[in-house]
């Protein structure tokens, strides 16, 4: 049986128990290491611009507005404008052959007849015009156009 | 260098830093072996102990003197040891047992208690105690601290602390008889 154990008669290791000290001059180096703590940081404000730091919260909102506004202005009015070509210009440009070519090439079916201008009648109606002409004159004015510019 | 005067130079900024200086000086070993003898291993004391002294540089301008600056920083580092024990079981689901074994584990690892069988049963007696209990026996037993003071510290009534001490003895004497 085991002897019972009395506290009372235990060999106190008083005011702490057994336990391995702290390292060496543990307690000489805590005090400054706890001043280090509770100083505060010094602010890391890259030098030029530490007035932004010192205006009020609201000054640097509507500043900041206003810069993000003038580079808007700024990219607007600098951007060059965007050349206007006339497009009967540009078309006139394109030798006529070329237009030919595309035309009767597409898909919608155009064809020499659709093309033909009747002249004195460019900027009449096709339909007044023409119900007043017999097949006779049409052919006729038809092949007054050169096919093989067409075709070329 | 006195209590009050301590306080009175932390008052004044120009003498802050000197007597929280004085301070930690004068309270680091009581903190760090109360904080010791609730944690074990000193890596944990140490961090435990800067925490203490941290919240009393944040607290101590607030501090109303209704008790001593010693009670005061023993009720905030026992409250600092209670805390760390609680989350750390919580953060690892670790049941009571477990706890009690890591720091058992800790124990034996401890060169100083190497070769001293009763003084290593009589420790991991104490360790077997839920932890407010294990922190009334360490106050009375190693700090010997009076209960009226042991009261300010825990928040608890005279009477209910010599019950509990009364039972912590009880408990850690029958451990060590039957380990």
């Amino acid at each position: 049986m085991n002897t019972p154990f009395n506290l009372d008669e235990h060999r106190r290791s008083r005011p702490r128990p057994t336990l391995a000290p702290p390292p060496e001059r543990y307690f000489e180096q805590l005090p400054m290491r706890m001043m280090q703590r509770v100083q505060p940081a010094p602010t890391a404000t890259a030098p030029g611009w530490g007035w932004l730091a010192a205006l009020t919260a609201p000054v640097r909102t509507a500043l900041a507005s206003t810069v993000v506004l003038a580079g808007f202005a700024a990219a607007f009015w600098l951007t060059p404008a965007a050349p206007i070509v006339a497009s009967s210009d540009a078309l006139a440009r394109v030798p006529q052959e070329q237009l030919l070519s595309y035309l009767l090439a597409s898909d919608q079916r155009i064809t020499l007849t659709d093309l033909a201008e009747v002249p004195g009648t460019a900027h009449a109606t096709p339909a007044s015009t023409y119900w007043q002409a017999s097949p006779d004159e049409l052919r006729e004015l038809l092949d007054q156009q050169s096919a093989d510019e067409g075709y070329l | 260098m006195e209590d009050q005067e301590i306080l009175a130079k932390f008052r004044d900024p120009a003498s802050r830093n000197v007597a929280f200086n004085q301070l930690v000086r004068k309270y680091q070993r009581q903190v760090y072996w109360h904080v010791r003898k609730m944690v074990i291993g000193h890596d944990d004391a140490d961090d435990l102990t800067q925490d203490v002294f941290i919240k009393v540089w944040n607290h101590l301008e607030g501090f109303r003197q209704d008790a001593s600056l010693y009670t005061w920083i023993y009720r905030i580092a026992t409250n600092e040891c209670l805390s760390w024990l609680k989350s750390k079981r919580r953060k690892f689901l670790l049941p009571l047992n477990d706890i009690t074994a890591e720091l058992g584990a800790q124990l034996e690892a401890d060169e100083s208690l190497a070769g001293d069988e009763i003084e290593l049963k009589l420790q991991k007696a104490i360790l077997t105690l839920p932890d407010k209990q294990r922190l009334v026996f360490n106050l009375r037993y190693y700090d010997e601290m009076p209960y009226e003071q042991m009261a300010e510290v825990t928040g608890t009534s005279v009477g209910a602390l010599k019950a509990s001490y009364h039972h912590a003895v009880k408990k850690v004497e029958a451990f060590v008889t039957a380990a």
